[in-house]
């Protein structure tokens, strides 16, 4: 089977649902330092803060305008949540303290332009900017034209009608960004580029839809959930096809899933086939607490052996999640995305350990996030 | 590439445009269509002169495809247009900017609604860049000039932002191929201006010549052959009464009535209630023949092929049954439209008995020898040639029709229904040198089997619906999530299609694949 036709049936495998809803939590309850938390967005437009510590709801805030997609980047200072919403055209700084709104940006810049950013959404180091790439088109009266992207550069104290100090154009077909510690982009599209937000600046850092692996396909990556990890690193995943020989057969050829690495300290990257294909993993992730063991999650949670490229253990749900998130000590998983409950699994065991229900619906392809006040 | 496809959602079903282009004809006091547009479009359509407008005069569709576009500038453009008013519009642009008969034999299916049909229009490439997302029929049932196909690939990048992220898009630059590559093909294959367009545009027919008798001849999947007579009267321009009386091979019959219109001198559009359910007509009109397809306006997967011949002129449709067993009698129907004259089988079929004879209908008892020429033969009526008939001495096969089908879960309180399977068991024998012929549809006793492993695992065939033994008739599931399932999903399935055919005494089996999918959240006139 080839990859393409894996992440079809992915697709359809896909089920949706609401469950019962518990009642919202009280929205002005100050999160506690030093503390950890799993911060996720669901429909209508939630943003729930899991306390990760006892496993519970904590508190939820409402968001302002439609759901959708929900993506999460946490301010380094652990205050604030930014959130990609209204249907991809928005983003909204929330204070976790206070739920209050404090930061508002339309990414379209004119009436007459619908500009919507896929999954791209990142902070400075800082996190006194906000980098949003944005892929615009110019609504005429009777006709659209499709326009270059444009990376937006924001100042987060700019407030509710926030706009871009700088923007610069920017390839087509790139998803999640983030930044490095020295404040350049790494950005995921064709290839994996590395962005200057100061002069726009672009170049390719790691080949994809480009790379010159011998006997290797081009690799597939559809990758959009821009976690911030314990282990600060920017990662992903992919599937490529192996050729037996130069005669790059499919037929014969073996499917691989690979990580990719991006250490965000130091701006270097592994790339790294971890398993043969034998299911679909929409996220997956490294231990904090072993670097070899590598976890992924949608119709099963499975984890590897990076080195022996080995299935070590898997363990069935009881719905499809979409979103993998690991805690800081490594030894609890958090399964998100997909109709209105957190499952949690204990990492070593695979057992599962716990569920949180949220008030509301679906979390779709909410992009969750831990973080230590 | 099938056209089955999952759509996020269904402005179609806003519309209640699901079904089908209306026929009523509009009322002495409405304006014309020049008035609408120029005050209902014109304010985004610069007017380009008279009776010329921005983009609107710059391509060519189908009935269906102009409705389409004007639904949609209703969905996402913020249009406010009256029912009537829009059927004015469709049929003044069908009309005027139509396509040639010619222009759209290749993709009638689509606007038939045959929707287990599998493409074979254009390239890989034109499969993977536009045939992904809709049926491959779509843009080939256009025309229009290079910069109309650019703001094509425009608009739907636009539209659809995340496009460009997809599987087969997200492994090129999509948009340059789009516009660089896509755009010169499409303008060369489907350009604006062609021969075909300007020599319909002057040979038009009358369209008064449809008025009359028409003798029909067809076959409904999963249920029987049907025959009978249609009576076309005048009502209007382009507009005409209809009425049916037909009857299914085994003898039971059928009344119709309805209306229908005729856009561009040849596309019959006809809606029609026979029995108590609107059935619509898509025909092509032409010399004296309508040719088509007529299925149920809510469930578009029951319906039939269908074939007529207008009284005047003497026409040889069909025979019904299309074949015989050597060494057998049986009684034929001879279908057509003034049939006159003596009945011809060929060498080794003799005709034992006229059972009756009407100008529509010639019934007759044959007798075929034991020793009859087993192939597909040529047949006549009198000086008429039309249809044929295979003779046979054993079914070597069986094949299962249609061999790849998508149904579809549905019902259960949702907005959807269900999308029946619907078959046919077509029998295939060999001619002496041993080449296969199509003997023709018989009988069978019908069964699912799981496709797979994994569908054996997932117990497929306990939840993704029913198959009618005696029919070839499969009901899907219901819609929604099923918690009694793993993971709580739903009753989509991987089936194989088993049918047995007895032949003599003789079990042939023969299998097709069904996939039980999920709805069709946009189901628009053109998949």
């Amino acid at each position: 089977m080839s990859v393409k036709t894996i992440f079809k049936l992915a697709g359809l495998a896909m089920a949706f649902g609401t469950c019962a809803q518990p009642t919202l939590a009280a929205s002005d309850l100050a999160l506690q330092k030093g503390h950890e938390y799993l911060a996720v967005t669901n429909y209508p437009n939630n943003l729930h803060i899991i306390d990760a510590e006892n496993d519970s709801l904590y508190k939820s805030c409402r968001l302002p305008d439609a759901f959708g997609p929900g993506t999460i980047q946490i301010s380094p200072d652990k205050t604030r949540a930014y959130v990609l919403n209204n249907h991809y055209g928005d983003i909204y700084g929330v204070e976790l303290d206070s739920c209050n709104v404090v930061f508002h940006a339309t990414l379209s810049q004119q009436p007459t332009e619908r500009a919507r950013a896929i999954f791209s959404i990142g902070l400075s180091p800082d996190g006194k900017e906000l980098y949003s790439i944005v892929n615009p088109t110019r609504m005429n009266r009777d006709n659209y034209v499709v326009e270059t992207p444009r990376l937006q550069v924001y100042s987060t104290s700019a407030g509710l009608n926030a706009k871009p100090e700088r923007s610069f154009p920017a390839p087509r077909q790139t998803t999640m960004l983030q930044a490095a510690d020295d404040g350049s982009l790494f950005v995921v599209g064709a290839d994996v580029y590395k962005m200057d937000p100061h002069s726009g600046k672009t170049e390719v850092n790691i080949p994809l839809r480009n790379w010159t692996r011998p006997l290797y396909s081009p690799p597939d990556v559809l990758y959009v959930w821009p976690q911030q990890r314990p282990q600060h690193t920017f990662n992903l995943l992919y599937t490529a096809a192996r050729f037996k020989d130069e005669k790059m057969n499919p037929e014969t050829a073996d499917n691989v899933y690979g990580f990719i690495d991006i250490n965000l300290a130091n701006g270097k990257s592994e790339l790294v086939d971890f398993a043969p294909i034998t299911e679909v993993y929409f996220t997956g992730a490294r231990s904090p607490k072993d670097s070899n063991l590598m976890y992924g999650v949608l119709n099963r949670l499975a984890k590897y052996d990076i080195k022996e490229k080995k299935l070590l253990q898997s363990a069935s749900l009881d719905h499809s999640y979409y979103c993998l998130t690991i805690n800081k000590a490594g030894n609890k998983l958090y399964l998100s995305g997909t109709f209105n409950d957190v499952a949690i699994f204990d990492a070593d065991s695979l057992k599962k350990i716990g569920n949180v229900k949220l008030p509301g619906g679906d979390m779709a392809i909410t992009t969750a996030q831990i973080f230590t006040r | 590439m099938l056209t089955h496809l999952l759509r996020r959602y269904k402005p179609w079903h806003i519309l209640g445009v699901a079904a089908p282009l209306a026929i009523c004809a509009a009322p002495a006091d409405a304006r014309d269509a020049q008035t609408i547009i120029g005050q209902s479009c014109a304010a985004c359509h610069a007017a380009e002169g008279k009776n010329s407008w921005s983009r609107i005069s710059h391509q060519r569709k189908t009935p269906e495809g102009w409705l389409m576009t004007i639904a949609r500038m209703q969905t996402m453009h913020g249009l406010v247009i009256s029912d009537e008013d829009r059927r004015t519009v469709v049929k003044y642009l069908a009309d005027k900017q139509g396509l040639a008969p010619s222009e759209t034999e290749t993709a009638r299916y689509a606007l038939e609604r045959s929707l287990n049909t599998v493409e074979h229009i254009g390239s890989e490439q034109y499969n993977q860049m536009c045939a992904r997302c809709h049926s491959a029929a779509r843009p080939a049932l256009q025309r229009r000039p290079a910069k109309e196909w650019e703001h094509l690939v425009h608009f739907h990048l636009g539209q659809w932002p995340s496009l460009e992220y997809q599987a087969q898009a997200r492994d090129r630059d999509w948009l340059q191929v789009a516009l660089k590559e896509m755009v010169p093909l499409l303008a060369k294959e489907y350009p604006l201006d062609s021969k075909a367009w300007s020599d319909w545009q002057r040979h038009k027919p009358q369209p008064a010549a449809l008025a009359g008798r028409w003798s029909f001849s067809g076959h409904m999947l999963g249920k029987d052959d049907v025959l009978g007579v249609m009576t076309v009267s005048p009502a209007g321009k382009d507009t005409f009464k209809v009425a049916m009386q037909g009857r299914y091979a085994d003898g039971q019959s059928f009344n119709g009535s309805g209306s229908a219109l005729l856009y561009n001198g040849y596309e019959w559009r006809a809606s029609v209630k026979v029995g108590g359910v609107a059935m619509r007509q898509v025909l092509m009109a032409r010399d004296g023949e309508m040719q088509g397809r007529m299925f149920e306006e809510t469930h578009d997967e029951r319906g039939l092929d269908f074939h007529a011949a207008k009284s005047g002129s003497g026409k040889l449709l069909a025979v019904q049954p299309d074949f015989v067993k050597a060494g057998s009698e049986t009684e034929l129907t001879l279908v057509g439209a003034n049939l006159q004259g003596k009945a011809d089988f060929g060498p080794g079929i003799q005709v034992v008995s006229v059972l009756s004879q009407t100008p529509e209908q010639v019934r007759v008892k044959v007798k075929a020898s034991a020793d009859a020429a087993v192939g597909v033969r040529s047949i006549s009526l009198g000086r008429l040639k039309g249809g044929s008939l295979a003779v046979y001495q054993q079914v070597k096969e069986v094949k299962v029709l249609p061999a790849f089908s998508v149904s579809r879960i549905g019902g259960n309180g949702g907005s959807t229904p269900k999308v029946e399977g619907r078959f046919d068991a077509e029998a295939w024998s060999q001619d002496t040198s041993g080449k296969p012929f199509r003997v023709g549809v018989m009988p069978a006793k019908w069964s699912v089997a799981p496709f797979d492993e994994r569908a054996e695992e997932d117990q497929d065939v306990k939840y993704a619906g029913k198959m009618q033994a005696d029919s070839g008739i499969f009901t899907p599931g219901d819609a929604g999530p099923n918690p009694a399932r793993k993971m709580s999903t739903n009753n989509a399935g991987n089936l194989k299609v088993i049918a047995t055919v007895d032949d003599s005494g003789r079990a042939l089996k023969g299998e097709g694949h069904m996939i039980v999918g999920v709805q069709r959240w946009n189901n628009p006139p053109i998949p």
